[in-house]
């Protein structure tokens, strides 16, 4: 269906070289037509002996289907947009009429002696131009028919003869039967000549045309595939998460190749397995079945092992490690290329189709491309995330030993090895309370590790302020309760979102309102409030009427362990860390804090977050 | 009453495990314990437990991960629950590099996840509940 759609864009693309003709010919008919009349004009004053009458009624004949032309011309195309049929016919009872018309001209103007004798090469030309070189050629042997008929009008008086004006050469007036058949010769091989001439020439001008028109179909697909190609580049380097990043390459690659899914597996640390990492149209069933074992799977191995690229076809069982899921999966064929950076193998990259045609040599060299840049993608970000992986894994070595140290305790504590005195009790209670603060301490460091490591690595979308805040404030009731404090929130009603990340507003609030119940006594207010601060601007104000805070200590308050004297005095537990991290946030945010506090009454911080440009 | 349960804990943290040992000893569990991965596939094969309390980084960051793979695809040991100990808090996990990240979005292999540091009390109804939902050994 695809290749009768072309043929017809194809015959399409030559048949309109043939409208603009039909119209051109149209055009030229009136200027026959006018030199026509003007002929007879100038013969009449110079008193030519001609037939001016039955010459000028051909003339209004030519006159007339030319307006009739004209018409039908201007309503073909509405007619159907691809009546190519209807066109050719319109063109051979052109050229059929016209040459009728001359040979009634060439009949009243000396027959075969008329000077007019040569313009039938004009429509041998013109329908080797416009038809195909069997009609031109049998064009050709009418007119030659036509001249035949001409000479046996005159030799034997068919019709009555008409005054011979000029001398031709081609024909002499004696009408010798060796000349004529000398002067028929030339004439046919003139006419047959043109018509060969013609044609080849049109034949080899079509191929060119042909040629010409698969280069641009080339060019225009290559150049649709290189535009997607450069927006999935585009799109992935706005991207800075890993898994991001990989779902923008999966669904990218199979829109772009025009297939039914696309994944791509990353090797596993041993480098035995390979992982589904990121998945685009393949069923849960599928990608849950869980990892692939390379020593099962051929055609995974294959690419692993340093092959260029490997094409799987379903009917080829032992290439698979689960033929049958792939099969029900509704994939007839897939293609796998490695995701290489330099020598090093990341993974496999797969495209499956639903049909099992061969994927050809140009899909592997696109895909190729597209599989470079997704493994440099991958390995950037992966470099990025090691420096984060780094800082976790201190942090794990870190709290490894507090953890047995409190697990234990508490087994201790807990009776497990025997009673313990309620003295001994308390103590190791308040060892694990050290303990436990110690590891708050580590979490808190790491995450703001991670925060400064990679600055400014982070997807933020729009968030409503409002919604967070309602879903956090739930959280905290139970625990304002226990502590019997009057806990409210005011949020105002359509509120414009901002650009962040709901993680970290729930971050930045969880620190700021345990804060505040924390150094809350019982029987005190904390009150939240979300409200439009300006065009550009929400505010969040946490408010309490808790401890306060000294007022020379205020400006060391984001400082990294900072404690004020009347917090350390009122609890333990706190780190020195959470206000930095707040202040760490906020500034990720382009949002900026205030700090309204006096002691003994109560404090109040106050977030800016600027709102998202635009309506 | 019935046989005590088999638990066995696999974590290179040898204080740890002394310590669940002994809370997990005191309410009558049958306790047996391995220090990294190998040792404790080997136990496994010797004799099935009717539970794995088991440890995610060991000598690899994911060594506990594999493990519970391995024994997933191995239609004899599918079925023993495995409650998963780790420092890693779950937020950790999400955010940690993509090896976490891919492996926490396959099919979680692991029945239960513990965080340390191992409260005893949450351990032994963690572990009660498992058992309760596994359906006996034929």
């Amino acid at each position: 269906m695809d290749l009768g759609h072309e043929l017809v864009k194809e015959q399409l693309f030559f048949r309109k070289e043939m409208m603009e003709r039909v119209s051109w010919m149209i055009r030229l008919r009136w200027m026959a037509v006018a030199a026509g009349f003007s002929g007879c004009l100038i013969g009449y004053a110079a008193n030519w002996p001609l037939p001016f009458v039955p010459l000028n009624l051909i003339f209004v004949f030519i006159t007339l289907y030319n307006v009739l032309f004209f018409f039908i011309e201007h309503r073909l195309p509405s007619i159907k947009p691809q009546a190519v049929q209807a066109f050719t016919i319109f063109a051979h009872a052109q050229i059929v009429l016209d040459l009728f018309a001359l040979y009634a001209i060439l009949y009243f103007t000396g027959g075969i002696h008329s000077p007019f004798l040569v313009f039938f090469l004009f429509h041998i030309i013109l329908a080797g131009i416009l038809f195909s070189p069997l009609s031109c050629f049998i064009y050709s042997i009418l007119v030659l028919l036509a001249a035949a008929g001409l000479i046996l009008i005159q030799k034997y008086a068919i019709l009555p003869p008409q005054p011979i004006l000029f001398e031709s050469h081609l024909f002499p007036r004696n009408l010798a039967l060796r000349d004529i058949f000398v002067s028929n010769i030339v004439l046919a091989a003139v006419v047959l000549i043109t018509a060969f001439l013609i044609t080849s020439i049109k034949l080899s001008l079509r191929a060119k045309g042909r040629e010409l028109l698969r280069v641009s179909k080339e060019l225009d697909s290559g150049n649709a595939k290189l535009k997607a190609l450069y927006q999935m580049a585009k799109e992935m380097g706005l991207c800075q998460e890993l898994q991001a990043m990989m779902d923008s390459a999966t669904r990218n690659a199979a829109t772009i190749m025009g297939v039914k899914a696309c994944s791509i597996k990353l090797l596993d640390e041993q480098r035995r397995r390979l992982r589904f990492s990121s998945t685009y149209g393949l069923s849960e069933d599928y990608v849950g079945r869980g990892s692939i074992n390379l020593e099962k799977s051929p055609i995974n191995r294959s690419i692993i092992e340093g092959s260029y690229y490997a094409i799987g076809r379903i009917d080829q069982k032992d290439y698979f490690q689960y033929p049958e899921d792939i099969r029900q999966e509704g994939i007839a064929s897939m293609l796998c290329l490695p995701l290489r950076v330099g020598k090093m193998v990341l993974g496999v990259f797969c495209v499956y189709s639903d049909v099992t045609h061969d994927f050809k040599d140009e899909d592997v060299e696109f895909f190729l491309l597209m599989t470079d840049l997704t493994a440099l993608a991958i390995e950037n970000l992966r470099t990025e995330l090691n420096k984060t992986w780094f800082l976790e894994k201190a942090a794990h070595q870190l709290r490894s030993p507090l953890n047995a140290i409190d697990t234990m305790l508490k087994t201790l504590r807990q009776g497990y090895l025997g009673p313990t005195q309620t003295e001994q009790a308390k103590l190791i209670a308040r060892c694990e309370q050290r303990i436990e603060n110690l590891c708050q301490v580590i979490a808190d460091l790491l995450d703001l590790g991670v925060k400064r490591t990679d600055l400014g690595k982070i997807t933020m979308h729009p968030v409503n302020l409002g919604d967070v805040v309602r879903t956090l404030v739930h959280l905290y009731q139970s625990q304002a309760a226990a502590k019997n404090l009057n806990f409210s929130c005011d949020i105002e009603e359509c509120l414009p979102d901002i650009m962040a990340k709901e993680k970290l507003i729930d971050e930045l609030l969880n620190n700021l309102i345990s804060n505040a119940i924390k150094y809350t006594p019982s029987g005190g207010r904390v009150r939240i409030r979300v409200a439009r601060e300006s065009c550009d601007r929400i505010l969040c104000e946490i408010a309490d009427t808790g401890i306060g805070i000294p007022p020379e200590d205020i400006s060391r308050l984001f400082t990294e362990f900072f404690r004020s004297k009347n917090a350390k005095e009122l609890t333990e537990e706190g780190t020195g860390l959470g206000l930095v991290i707040v202040k760490e946030i906020l500034d990720r945010l382009r949002g900026t804090i205030a700090v309204n506090s006096k002691l003994d009454e109560g404090t109040c911080f106050t977030c800016f977050f600027p709102v998202i440009d635009g309506p | 009453m019935s046989t005590p349960a088999d638990i066995l804990i696999i974590d290179d943290d040898r204080d740890l495990v002394d310590s669940i040992e002994i809370i997990l000893q005191t309410e009558n569990y049958q306790v047996r314990s391995a220090f990294d991965g190998k040792d404790g596939y080997d136990k496994i094969t010797k004799k099935i437990p009717d539970l794995i309390l088991l440890d995610v980084m060991m000598a690899t960051d994911t060594e506990g991960f594999d493990l519970a793979y391995k024994l997933k695809e191995n239609p004899k040991y599918r079925d023993i629950p495995i409650v998963m100990i780790t420092s890693f808090t779950q937020k950790m996990a999400e955010e940690g590099p993509d090896r976490f990240q891919h492996i926490l979005g396959e099919a979680w292999p692991v029945s239960s996840f513990l965080e340390k540091p191992v409260d005893p009390e949450v351990l032994l109804s963690t572990l009660e509940k498992v058992l309760s939902e596994t359906p006996a050994k034929a």
